[in-house]
Protein backbone atom coordinates (compact mmCIF):
# COMPACT_ATOMS: atom_id res chain seq x y z
CA UNK A 1 0.00 0.00 0.00
CA UNK A 2 1.61 3.28 -1.20
CA UNK A 3 -0.62 5.80 1.09
CA UNK A 4 1.27 8.38 2.76
CA UNK A 5 0.15 10.03 6.06
CA UNK A 6 0.50 13.80 5.22
CA UNK A 7 3.16 15.40 7.47
CA UNK A 8 1.12 18.10 7.98
CA UNK A 9 -1.61 16.43 9.64
CA UNK A 10 0.49 16.02 12.86
CA UNK A 11 0.88 19.60 13.29
CA UNK A 12 -2.89 19.49 13.30
CA UNK A 13 -1.94 18.63 17.17
CA UNK A 14 -0.86 21.81 18.04
CA UNK A 15 -3.31 24.21 16.00
CA UNK A 16 -5.26 26.30 17.75
CA UNK A 17 -8.94 26.18 17.44
CA UNK A 18 -11.15 29.27 16.46
CA UNK A 19 -13.89 27.34 15.48
CA UNK A 20 -17.09 29.50 14.75
CA UNK A 21 -19.07 28.65 18.57
CA UNK A 22 -22.99 28.18 18.45
CA UNK A 23 -24.67 28.97 20.81
CA UNK A 24 -25.19 26.84 24.31
CA UNK A 25 -28.52 26.48 25.43
CA UNK A 26 -30.47 24.16 28.12
CA UNK A 27 -33.40 22.23 27.73
CA UNK A 28 -35.22 21.97 31.10
CA UNK A 29 -36.94 18.98 30.97
CA UNK A 30 -40.41 18.87 32.51
CA UNK A 31 -42.82 16.11 33.15
CA UNK A 32 -45.92 14.79 35.48
CA UNK A 33 -44.02 13.77 38.38
CA UNK A 34 -46.56 11.89 40.15
CA UNK A 35 -47.94 9.82 36.76
CA UNK A 36 -43.57 9.59 36.02
CA UNK A 37 -43.48 8.01 40.21
CA UNK A 38 -46.97 6.27 39.25
CA UNK A 39 -45.51 4.58 36.26
CA UNK A 40 -42.68 2.68 37.77
CA UNK A 41 -38.78 1.87 37.44
CA UNK A 42 -39.64 -0.08 34.12
CA UNK A 43 -41.13 2.93 32.72
CA UNK A 44 -38.76 5.72 33.50
CA UNK A 45 -35.56 3.66 31.79
CA UNK A 46 -37.69 3.04 28.87
CA UNK A 47 -37.68 6.58 28.56
CA UNK A 48 -34.52 7.13 29.38
CA UNK A 49 -33.37 4.68 26.45
CA UNK A 50 -35.48 6.83 24.02
CA UNK A 51 -33.56 9.78 25.50
CA UNK A 52 -29.85 8.18 25.16
CA UNK A 53 -30.84 7.27 21.03
CA UNK A 54 -32.36 10.86 20.86
CA UNK A 55 -28.88 12.92 22.36
CA UNK A 56 -26.88 10.30 19.91
CA UNK A 57 -29.04 11.83 16.77
CA UNK A 58 -27.82 15.13 18.64
CA UNK A 59 -24.90 14.12 18.78
CA UNK A 60 -24.28 13.19 15.04
CA UNK A 61 -25.66 16.75 14.10
CA UNK A 62 -22.71 18.03 16.79
CA UNK A 63 -25.69 19.45 19.03
CA UNK A 64 -25.05 17.76 21.80
CA UNK A 65 -22.97 18.53 24.86
CA UNK A 66 -24.70 16.60 28.02
CA UNK A 67 -27.29 15.98 30.28
CA UNK A 68 -28.65 13.97 33.03
CA UNK A 69 -32.36 12.69 34.58
CA UNK A 70 -32.93 14.11 38.20
CA UNK A 71 -33.96 11.88 40.44
CA UNK A 72 -37.48 12.37 42.17
CA UNK A 73 -36.37 13.01 45.66
CA UNK A 74 -37.04 17.02 46.30
CA UNK A 75 -37.01 19.16 49.05
CA UNK A 76 -38.05 22.58 48.68
CA UNK A 77 -36.18 26.10 50.68
CA UNK A 78 -38.08 28.35 51.72
CA UNK A 79 -36.37 31.35 54.38
CA UNK A 80 -37.92 29.67 56.83
CA UNK A 81 -38.99 25.96 56.25
CA UNK A 82 -37.55 22.59 54.42
CA UNK A 83 -40.76 21.24 52.63
CA UNK A 84 -40.12 17.57 51.23
CA UNK A 85 -42.70 15.80 48.87
CA UNK A 86 -45.75 17.34 49.52
CA UNK A 87 -46.95 20.64 46.90
CA UNK A 88 -44.28 20.21 44.21
CA UNK A 89 -44.31 16.80 43.76
CA UNK A 90 -48.12 17.20 43.45
CA UNK A 91 -47.96 19.51 40.45
CA UNK A 92 -48.70 18.97 36.87
CA UNK A 93 -45.30 19.60 35.87
CA UNK A 94 -41.90 18.93 37.69
CA UNK A 95 -38.25 19.37 36.49
CA UNK A 96 -37.08 15.90 35.79
CA UNK A 97 -33.78 16.47 34.13
CA UNK A 98 -32.12 18.88 31.81
CA UNK A 99 -30.14 17.89 28.72
CA UNK A 100 -27.84 20.78 27.18
CA UNK A 101 -27.14 21.69 23.40
CA UNK A 102 -25.47 23.48 21.15
CA UNK A 103 -27.42 25.74 18.49
CA UNK A 104 -27.36 28.47 16.34
CA UNK A 105 -30.02 30.73 17.33
CA UNK A 106 -33.26 30.30 20.00
CA UNK A 107 -35.00 28.95 17.13
CA UNK A 108 -33.16 26.28 15.93
CA UNK A 109 -33.04 25.17 19.75
CA UNK A 110 -36.14 24.71 20.24
CA UNK A 111 -37.26 23.18 17.15
CA UNK A 112 -34.28 20.60 18.23
CA UNK A 113 -35.93 20.50 21.25
CA UNK A 114 -39.66 19.80 19.40
CA UNK A 115 -37.85 16.87 17.95
CA UNK A 116 -37.65 14.64 20.58
CA UNK A 117 -40.06 11.91 20.62
CA UNK A 118 -40.42 11.67 24.14
CA UNK A 119 -42.19 15.55 23.40
CA UNK A 120 -43.94 14.76 20.38
CA UNK A 121 -45.59 11.57 22.39
CA UNK A 122 -46.21 14.15 24.79
CA UNK A 123 -44.69 12.88 27.70
CA UNK A 124 -42.85 15.61 28.60
CA UNK A 125 -42.18 19.35 27.62
CA UNK A 126 -39.04 21.25 27.38
CA UNK A 127 -37.86 24.77 27.90
CA UNK A 128 -35.78 26.28 26.38
CA UNK A 129 -33.14 28.69 27.06
CA UNK A 130 -29.73 30.26 26.11
CA UNK A 131 -27.03 30.38 28.82
CA UNK A 132 -26.19 33.35 30.14
CA UNK A 133 -22.47 34.76 29.48
CA UNK A 134 -20.43 37.55 30.26
CA UNK A 135 -20.39 39.63 27.62
CA UNK A 136 -18.30 42.04 29.29
CA UNK A 137 -21.05 44.49 30.60
CA UNK B 1 -42.34 1.47 -17.88
CA UNK B 2 -41.94 3.36 -21.55
CA UNK B 3 -39.62 5.40 -22.63
CA UNK B 4 -41.58 8.62 -21.90
CA UNK B 5 -42.29 7.64 -18.19
CA UNK B 6 -37.94 6.81 -17.74
CA UNK B 7 -36.97 9.93 -19.58
CA UNK B 8 -39.59 11.92 -17.23
CA UNK B 9 -38.40 9.73 -13.70
CA UNK B 10 -34.57 10.80 -14.96
CA UNK B 11 -35.62 14.27 -15.30
CA UNK B 12 -38.05 14.57 -12.29
CA UNK B 13 -35.13 13.41 -10.53
CA UNK B 14 -32.38 15.91 -11.98
CA UNK B 15 -34.95 19.22 -12.99
CA UNK B 16 -37.19 18.98 -10.15
CA UNK B 17 -35.06 21.85 -8.03
CA UNK B 18 -33.51 22.89 -10.58
CA UNK B 19 -37.09 24.25 -11.79
CA UNK B 20 -38.10 25.13 -8.83
CA UNK B 21 -35.37 27.26 -7.51
CA UNK B 22 -35.59 28.60 -10.95
CA UNK B 23 -39.07 29.84 -10.60
CA UNK B 24 -38.40 31.41 -7.18
CA UNK B 25 -35.49 33.69 -8.39
CA UNK B 26 -37.76 34.38 -11.70
CA UNK B 27 -39.95 36.49 -9.50
CA UNK B 28 -40.90 37.70 -6.01
CA UNK B 29 -44.38 37.10 -6.33
CA UNK B 30 -44.20 33.26 -6.47
CA UNK B 31 -43.94 31.29 -3.05
CA UNK B 32 -42.74 28.04 -2.44
CA UNK B 33 -45.74 26.17 -2.27
CA UNK B 34 -47.42 27.35 -5.65
CA UNK B 35 -43.37 27.04 -7.45
CA UNK B 36 -43.62 23.20 -6.26
CA UNK B 37 -47.23 23.12 -7.61
CA UNK B 38 -46.25 24.32 -11.10
CA UNK B 39 -43.36 22.39 -11.29
CA UNK B 40 -45.38 19.15 -10.35
CA UNK B 41 -48.01 20.26 -12.84
CA UNK B 42 -45.57 20.86 -15.57
CA UNK B 43 -43.98 16.87 -14.90
CA UNK B 44 -48.00 15.76 -15.11
CA UNK B 45 -48.38 17.28 -18.35
CA UNK B 46 -44.91 16.60 -19.21
CA UNK B 47 -45.99 12.81 -19.13
CA UNK B 48 -49.45 13.51 -20.68
CA UNK B 49 -48.41 15.13 -23.81
CA UNK B 50 -44.97 13.56 -24.67
CA UNK B 51 -47.13 10.18 -24.93
CA UNK B 52 -49.23 11.35 -27.44
CA UNK B 53 -46.88 13.80 -29.31
CA UNK B 54 -43.52 11.95 -28.40
CA UNK B 55 -40.27 13.31 -26.91
CA UNK B 56 -39.45 17.17 -27.40
CA UNK B 57 -35.98 17.46 -28.81
CA UNK B 58 -34.90 19.16 -25.53
CA UNK B 59 -37.26 18.27 -22.78
CA UNK B 60 -35.34 19.64 -20.00
CA UNK B 61 -36.11 22.96 -22.02
CA UNK B 62 -39.81 22.27 -22.58
CA UNK B 63 -39.92 21.87 -18.92
CA UNK B 64 -38.21 24.97 -18.04
CA UNK B 65 -40.18 26.88 -20.54
CA UNK B 66 -43.53 25.78 -19.80
CA UNK B 67 -43.37 25.56 -15.82
CA UNK B 68 -42.18 29.83 -16.57
CA UNK B 69 -45.10 30.06 -18.75
CA UNK B 70 -47.30 28.44 -16.15
CA UNK B 71 -45.58 30.32 -12.99
CA UNK B 72 -46.72 33.15 -15.27
CA UNK B 73 -50.18 32.37 -15.70
CA UNK B 74 -50.36 32.12 -12.40
CA UNK B 75 -48.78 35.21 -11.12
CA UNK B 76 -50.89 37.11 -13.94
CA UNK B 77 -54.25 35.44 -12.02
CA UNK B 78 -53.27 36.91 -9.04
CA UNK B 79 -53.19 39.91 -10.70
CA UNK B 80 -50.13 41.75 -9.22
CA UNK B 81 -47.34 40.57 -11.19
CA UNK B 82 -44.12 42.51 -11.00
CA UNK B 83 -41.60 41.18 -13.31
CA UNK B 84 -38.08 40.45 -11.32
CA UNK B 85 -35.52 41.22 -13.85
CA UNK B 86 -37.06 43.69 -16.54
CA UNK B 87 -35.87 43.89 -20.00
CA UNK B 88 -34.21 40.36 -19.40
CA UNK B 89 -34.52 37.56 -21.80
CA UNK B 90 -37.17 37.24 -23.82
CA UNK B 91 -38.46 33.61 -25.18
CA UNK B 92 -35.60 32.29 -26.43
CA UNK B 93 -35.93 28.81 -24.82
CA UNK B 94 -38.30 26.54 -27.30
CA UNK B 95 -36.36 24.33 -29.27
CA UNK B 96 -32.93 25.27 -28.06
CA UNK B 97 -30.81 22.04 -28.02
CA UNK B 98 -27.72 22.46 -25.31
CA UNK B 99 -27.21 22.75 -21.81
CA UNK B 100 -30.29 24.13 -19.86
CA UNK B 101 -28.91 26.08 -17.44
CA UNK B 102 -28.12 28.38 -20.54
CA UNK B 103 -31.32 28.40 -21.53
CA UNK B 104 -34.60 30.25 -20.15
CA UNK B 105 -33.52 31.37 -16.49
CA UNK B 106 -30.69 31.04 -17.03
CA UNK B 107 -29.92 33.87 -19.58
CA UNK B 108 -32.25 36.00 -17.55
CA UNK B 109 -29.79 35.79 -14.41
CA UNK B 110 -26.95 35.58 -16.35
CA UNK B 111 -27.51 39.42 -17.28
CA UNK B 112 -27.16 40.49 -14.00
CA UNK B 113 -24.34 40.82 -11.69
CA UNK B 114 -22.94 37.83 -11.97
CA UNK B 115 -23.82 35.38 -9.33
CA UNK B 116 -20.96 34.11 -7.51
CA UNK B 117 -22.95 30.67 -7.69
CA UNK B 118 -24.56 29.56 -10.86
CA UNK B 119 -25.24 26.00 -9.77
CA UNK B 120 -29.10 26.00 -8.88
CA UNK B 121 -28.61 23.39 -6.81
CA UNK B 122 -25.99 24.87 -4.62
CA UNK B 123 -28.16 28.39 -4.06
CA UNK B 124 -31.31 25.69 -3.21
CA UNK B 125 -28.85 23.72 -1.19
CA UNK B 126 -28.14 27.08 1.01
CA UNK B 127 -31.68 28.43 1.46
CA UNK B 128 -32.69 24.66 2.92
CA UNK B 129 -29.43 25.15 5.42
CA UNK B 130 -31.73 27.69 7.49
CA UNK B 131 -30.44 28.44 10.84
CA UNK B 132 -33.99 28.46 12.17
CA UNK B 133 -34.37 25.28 11.47
CA UNK B 134 -33.18 22.19 13.16
CA UNK B 135 -30.83 20.40 11.61
CA UNK B 136 -33.04 17.12 10.87
CA UNK B 137 -35.76 19.19 9.32
CA UNK B 138 -32.47 20.87 7.31
CA UNK B 139 -31.74 17.05 5.88
CA UNK B 140 -35.41 16.20 5.48
CA UNK B 141 -35.85 19.72 2.65
CA UNK B 142 -32.51 19.02 1.55
CA UNK B 143 -33.65 15.59 0.42
CA UNK B 144 -36.75 17.32 -1.12
CA UNK B 145 -36.08 19.79 -3.01
CA UNK B 146 -32.23 19.57 -3.72
CA UNK B 147 -31.66 15.58 -4.13
CA UNK B 148 -35.29 15.41 -4.81
CA UNK B 149 -36.11 12.48 -3.30
CA UNK B 150 -40.40 11.82 -2.65
CA UNK B 151 -41.86 12.58 0.74
CA UNK B 152 -41.55 8.33 0.64
CA UNK B 153 -38.51 7.93 0.10
CA UNK B 154 -37.44 10.34 2.43
CA UNK B 155 -39.23 8.54 5.55
CA UNK B 156 -38.22 4.85 4.68
CA UNK B 157 -34.59 6.77 4.94
CA UNK B 158 -35.32 8.52 8.12
CA UNK B 159 -37.37 6.05 10.14
CA UNK B 160 -40.06 8.74 9.97
CA UNK B 161 -43.79 8.36 8.73
CA UNK B 162 -44.52 10.39 5.46
CA UNK B 163 -47.25 12.56 7.87
CA UNK B 164 -43.97 13.38 10.25
CA UNK B 165 -42.32 14.82 6.71
CA UNK B 166 -45.29 16.61 5.57
CA UNK B 167 -45.53 18.15 8.96
CA UNK B 168 -42.48 19.06 8.87
CA UNK B 169 -42.09 20.35 5.41
CA UNK B 170 -45.15 22.77 6.19
CA UNK B 171 -43.66 24.48 8.82
CA UNK B 172 -40.29 24.54 6.97
CA UNK B 173 -41.61 25.84 3.75
CA UNK B 174 -42.63 29.00 5.79
CA UNK B 175 -39.20 29.60 6.83
CA UNK B 176 -38.45 29.30 3.36
CA UNK B 177 -41.21 31.45 2.15
CA UNK B 178 -39.06 34.77 4.09
CA UNK B 179 -35.99 33.22 2.76
CA UNK B 180 -34.35 36.50 0.73
CA UNK B 181 -31.67 34.20 -0.44
CA UNK B 182 -33.96 32.07 -2.67
CA UNK B 183 -35.02 35.17 -4.57
CA UNK B 184 -31.91 37.39 -5.61
CA UNK B 185 -29.09 36.97 -6.20
CA UNK B 186 -26.86 35.53 -4.09
CA UNK B 187 -23.43 36.92 -2.99
CA UNK B 188 -19.99 35.03 -1.52
CA UNK B 189 -21.13 37.56 1.78
CA UNK B 190 -24.71 36.65 1.67
CA UNK B 191 -23.81 32.73 1.53
CA UNK B 192 -20.53 32.82 4.09
CA UNK B 193 -22.33 32.51 7.28
CA UNK B 194 -24.37 29.69 6.36
CA UNK B 195 -21.41 27.42 4.69
CA UNK B 196 -20.89 25.79 8.87
CA UNK B 197 -24.64 24.49 8.12
CA UNK B 198 -24.87 23.21 5.05
CA UNK B 199 -21.50 21.25 5.67
CA UNK B 200 -23.77 19.68 8.59
CA UNK B 201 -26.70 19.24 6.34
CA UNK B 202 -24.10 17.42 3.86
CA UNK B 203 -21.93 15.18 7.08
CA UNK B 204 -25.46 14.16 7.94
CA UNK B 205 -26.85 12.99 4.50
CA UNK B 206 -23.76 11.18 4.23
CA UNK B 207 -24.20 9.45 7.46
CA UNK B 208 -27.69 8.50 6.66
CA UNK B 209 -26.79 6.61 3.53
CA UNK B 210 -23.54 5.14 5.57
CA UNK B 211 -24.83 4.18 8.65
CA UNK B 212 -24.36 0.39 9.20
CA UNK B 213 -27.93 -0.15 11.14
CA UNK B 214 -29.65 -0.12 7.95
CA UNK B 215 -27.54 -3.20 6.14
CA UNK B 216 -26.65 -2.86 2.01
CA UNK B 217 -29.95 -0.87 0.76
CA UNK B 218 -29.02 0.76 -2.63
CA UNK B 219 -30.70 3.56 -2.17
CA UNK B 220 -28.16 4.21 0.96
CA UNK B 221 -25.33 4.17 -1.09
CA UNK B 222 -26.74 6.56 -3.84
CA UNK B 223 -27.44 9.14 -0.40
CA UNK B 224 -23.73 8.96 -0.07
CA UNK B 225 -23.05 9.50 -3.54
CA UNK B 226 -25.55 12.66 -3.66
CA UNK B 227 -23.82 13.77 -0.33
CA UNK B 228 -20.47 13.39 -2.09
CA UNK B 229 -21.31 15.33 -5.59
CA UNK B 230 -22.49 18.48 -3.21
CA UNK B 231 -20.09 18.54 -1.68
CA UNK B 232 -17.76 18.43 -4.47
CA UNK B 233 -19.41 21.25 -5.87
CA UNK B 234 -19.27 23.42 -2.88
CA UNK B 235 -15.28 22.93 -2.85
CA UNK B 236 -15.34 23.72 -6.27
CA UNK B 237 -17.36 27.23 -5.53
CA UNK B 238 -16.09 30.22 -4.37
CA UNK B 239 -17.71 29.91 -1.02
CA UNK B 240 -15.90 26.46 -0.20
CA UNK B 241 -13.51 26.38 2.39
CA UNK B 242 -10.87 24.47 4.02
CA UNK B 243 -13.36 23.01 6.43
CA UNK B 244 -15.60 21.87 2.71
CA UNK B 245 -12.23 20.06 2.02
CA UNK B 246 -11.84 18.51 5.32
CA UNK B 247 -15.15 17.25 5.07
CA UNK B 248 -15.34 15.89 1.41
CA UNK B 249 -12.02 14.05 2.81
CA UNK B 250 -13.78 12.75 5.22
CA UNK B 251 -16.49 11.01 3.32
CA UNK B 252 -14.03 9.91 0.69
CA UNK B 253 -12.55 8.04 3.02
CA UNK B 254 -15.26 6.32 4.53
CA UNK B 255 -16.71 5.85 0.77
CA UNK B 256 -13.35 3.97 0.25
CA UNK B 257 -14.27 1.98 2.32
CA UNK B 258 -17.77 1.08 1.58
CA UNK B 259 -16.97 -2.44 -0.22
CA UNK B 260 -15.58 -3.88 2.97
CA UNK B 261 -18.13 -3.09 5.31
CA UNK B 262 -19.93 -6.04 4.61
CA UNK B 263 -18.91 -9.98 4.96
CA UNK B 264 -19.96 -12.92 1.93
CA UNK B 265 -23.13 -13.35 3.71
CA UNK B 266 -24.25 -9.24 4.58
CA UNK B 267 -23.30 -9.24 7.79
CA UNK B 268 -21.51 -6.16 9.27
CA UNK B 269 -17.81 -6.09 9.24
CA UNK B 270 -15.73 -4.35 11.26
CA UNK B 271 -12.55 -2.80 10.53
CA UNK B 272 -10.45 -5.29 12.11
CA UNK B 273 -12.27 -8.05 10.32
CA UNK B 274 -12.29 -6.20 6.69
CA UNK B 275 -10.59 -7.31 3.93
CA UNK B 276 -8.75 -4.10 3.22
CA UNK B 277 -7.51 -5.17 -0.30
CA UNK B 278 -11.18 -4.25 -0.75
CA UNK B 279 -10.55 -0.52 -0.05
CA UNK B 280 -10.64 1.51 -2.62
CA UNK B 281 -7.12 3.44 -3.01
CA UNK B 282 -7.98 5.74 -5.86
CA UNK B 283 -10.40 7.19 -3.26
CA UNK B 284 -8.15 6.80 -0.67
CA UNK B 285 -5.48 8.72 -1.82
CA UNK B 286 -8.50 11.62 -3.46
CA UNK B 287 -9.52 11.81 0.00
CA UNK B 288 -5.62 12.45 1.15
CA UNK B 289 -5.20 15.30 -1.25
CA UNK B 290 -8.47 17.12 0.25
CA UNK B 291 -7.29 16.83 3.36
CA UNK B 292 -3.82 18.51 2.63
CA UNK B 293 -5.97 21.19 1.23
CA UNK B 294 -7.98 21.29 4.37
CA UNK B 295 -4.84 22.24 6.17
CA UNK B 296 -4.67 25.67 7.59
CA UNK B 297 -8.23 26.62 7.73
CA UNK B 298 -9.92 26.06 10.93
CA UNK B 299 -9.53 22.77 12.41
CA UNK B 300 -13.16 21.52 12.27
CA UNK B 301 -14.62 18.24 13.93
CA UNK B 302 -14.53 17.23 10.10
CA UNK B 303 -10.45 17.69 9.71
CA UNK B 304 -10.24 15.67 13.24
CA UNK B 305 -12.70 12.77 11.96
CA UNK B 306 -10.88 12.86 8.48
CA UNK B 307 -7.90 12.48 10.13
CA UNK B 308 -8.46 9.87 11.94
CA UNK B 309 -10.25 8.42 9.33
CA UNK B 310 -7.18 8.28 6.92
CA UNK B 311 -4.87 7.25 9.82
CA UNK B 312 -6.86 3.72 9.56
CA UNK B 313 -7.38 4.09 5.49
CA UNK B 314 -3.15 4.30 5.82
CA UNK B 315 -2.56 1.42 8.26
CA UNK B 316 -2.18 -1.61 6.27
CA UNK B 317 -2.96 -4.21 8.55
CA UNK B 318 -5.26 -3.58 11.58
CA UNK B 319 -2.17 -4.47 13.70
CA UNK B 320 -0.38 -1.85 12.12
CA UNK B 321 -3.01 0.91 13.31
CA UNK B 322 -1.30 4.05 14.27
CA UNK B 323 -3.13 4.33 17.95
CA UNK B 324 -1.25 6.99 19.49
CA UNK B 325 -1.84 9.47 16.82
CA UNK B 326 -5.37 8.81 17.05
CA UNK B 327 -5.86 9.04 20.36
CA UNK B 328 -4.02 12.75 19.74
CA UNK B 329 -6.32 13.86 17.46
CA UNK B 330 -9.42 12.89 19.86
CA UNK B 331 -8.44 14.48 22.33
CA UNK B 332 -8.02 17.32 20.13
CA UNK B 333 -12.10 16.71 19.15
CA UNK B 334 -13.12 16.56 22.48
CA UNK B 335 -11.57 19.97 22.64
CA UNK B 336 -14.18 20.67 20.22
CA UNK B 337 -17.11 18.51 20.78
CA UNK B 338 -16.62 17.13 24.82
CA UNK B 339 -19.81 14.79 24.92
CA UNK B 340 -20.23 11.32 26.21
CA UNK B 341 -20.35 9.75 23.12
CA UNK B 342 -17.10 11.26 21.57
CA UNK B 343 -15.39 10.45 25.11
CA UNK B 344 -16.30 6.82 24.35
CA UNK B 345 -14.69 6.66 20.90
CA UNK B 346 -11.45 8.18 22.16
CA UNK B 347 -12.11 5.52 25.20
CA UNK B 348 -11.85 2.84 23.25
CA UNK B 349 -8.84 4.32 20.95
CA UNK B 350 -6.90 4.55 24.42
CA UNK B 351 -8.26 0.52 24.78
CA UNK B 352 -5.98 -0.19 21.42
CA UNK B 353 -3.37 2.01 21.96
CA UNK B 354 -2.41 0.52 24.93
CA UNK B 355 -3.65 2.30 27.86
CA UNK B 356 -6.33 0.19 29.15
CA UNK B 357 -6.57 1.49 32.46
CA UNK B 358 -7.35 4.43 31.86
CA UNK B 359 -9.71 3.14 29.07
CA UNK B 360 -11.40 0.88 31.64
CA UNK B 361 -12.46 3.90 34.00
CA UNK B 362 -13.36 5.97 31.11
CA UNK B 363 -16.36 3.25 30.22
CA UNK B 364 -17.01 2.45 33.72
CA UNK B 365 -17.57 6.03 34.30
CA UNK B 366 -19.53 6.51 31.33
CA UNK B 367 -21.16 3.33 32.36
CA UNK B 368 -22.36 5.49 35.77
CA UNK B 369 -24.68 7.64 33.36
CA UNK B 370 -28.09 7.62 33.30
CA UNK B 371 -28.35 7.89 29.35
CA UNK B 372 -24.83 7.25 28.76
CA UNK B 373 -25.47 3.72 30.89
CA UNK B 374 -28.14 2.62 28.35
CA UNK B 375 -26.23 2.92 25.14
CA UNK B 376 -25.52 -0.07 23.34
CA UNK B 377 -22.40 0.72 21.81
CA UNK B 378 -21.53 1.38 24.94
CA UNK B 379 -21.73 -2.34 26.38
CA UNK B 380 -20.70 -3.63 23.29
CA UNK B 381 -17.86 -1.97 23.54
CA UNK B 382 -17.23 -3.26 27.22
CA UNK B 383 -17.74 -6.56 25.83
CA UNK B 384 -15.04 -6.56 23.42
CA UNK B 385 -12.88 -4.83 26.03
CA UNK B 386 -13.37 -8.10 27.93
CA UNK B 387 -13.67 -10.39 25.68
CA UNK B 388 -10.16 -9.46 24.22
CA UNK B 389 -8.89 -9.51 28.48
CA UNK B 390 -10.15 -13.18 28.97
CA UNK B 391 -12.77 -12.01 31.07
CA UNK B 392 -15.56 -14.54 29.73
CA UNK B 393 -18.50 -13.81 32.40
CA UNK B 394 -17.95 -10.00 32.17
CA UNK B 395 -17.82 -9.96 27.95
CA UNK B 396 -21.04 -11.83 28.16
CA UNK B 397 -22.76 -9.87 30.71
CA UNK B 398 -21.96 -6.93 28.12
CA UNK B 399 -22.89 -8.01 25.02
CA UNK B 400 -25.76 -9.62 26.26
CA UNK B 401 -27.09 -6.02 28.07
CA UNK B 402 -26.44 -4.69 24.46
CA UNK B 403 -29.01 -7.10 23.03
CA UNK B 404 -31.35 -5.64 25.21
CA UNK B 405 -30.87 -2.02 23.67
CA UNK B 406 -30.77 -2.28 20.60
CA UNK B 407 -33.38 -2.87 17.71
CA UNK B 408 -31.20 -2.68 14.37
CA UNK B 409 -31.01 -6.49 12.58
CA UNK B 410 -27.11 -6.04 11.17
CA UNK B 411 -26.29 -5.22 14.92
CA UNK B 412 -27.77 -7.88 16.43
CA UNK B 413 -26.93 -9.99 14.75
CA UNK B 414 -23.18 -9.01 14.86
CA UNK B 415 -23.09 -8.97 19.04
CA UNK B 416 -24.31 -12.16 18.68
CA UNK B 417 -21.43 -13.34 16.94
CA UNK B 418 -19.25 -11.78 18.99
CA UNK B 419 -20.93 -13.75 21.85
CA UNK B 420 -20.55 -16.63 20.09
CA UNK B 421 -16.94 -16.15 19.53
CA UNK B 422 -16.61 -15.64 23.64
CA UNK B 423 -18.45 -19.18 24.12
Amino acid sequence: MDVRIPSAWMSLLFTNFNIKRMQKFMLIVREDLAELKRSGEEERFRRMRIMTAWAESLQESVNFLGGEPLELARRLVTRDQVLSDGPFIEAKEGISGYIMINAENIEQAAAIAQGCPLVQQGFLIMEVSPILLNNGC
Amino acid sequence: MDIVEVEVDKLYRDQFGKLLSALLRFSDDIDLEAAEDVVQDTFSAALVGWKMDGLPDNPAAWLYKVSRNRALNKIKEAKKFVKKNAGGGGDGVGGVDGIVGEDGFGEVEKEGKGAPIEDEQLILLFACAHPDLAPKVQVVITLKYVVNLKVEAIARILGLTIDGIDKMLTRARQKIRDERILFHEPSAAALKPRVQSVHKVLYLIFNEGYKSSWGKELIREELCEEALIMTRALCRSVVGDPETHALYALMLFNAARIKARFGRDGELLDLEEQDRSLWDQDLIRLAMVNLESAHGGVVSTYYCEAAIAGLHCAAERYGATNWNAIIRIYRQLLGLQANPFVELNYAIALYYSGDKVQALRILHELEKQAFLGRYYLLHASLGRIYAAEGNKGLAKEYLETTLRLTNAPDEIAFVRRLIKKVE
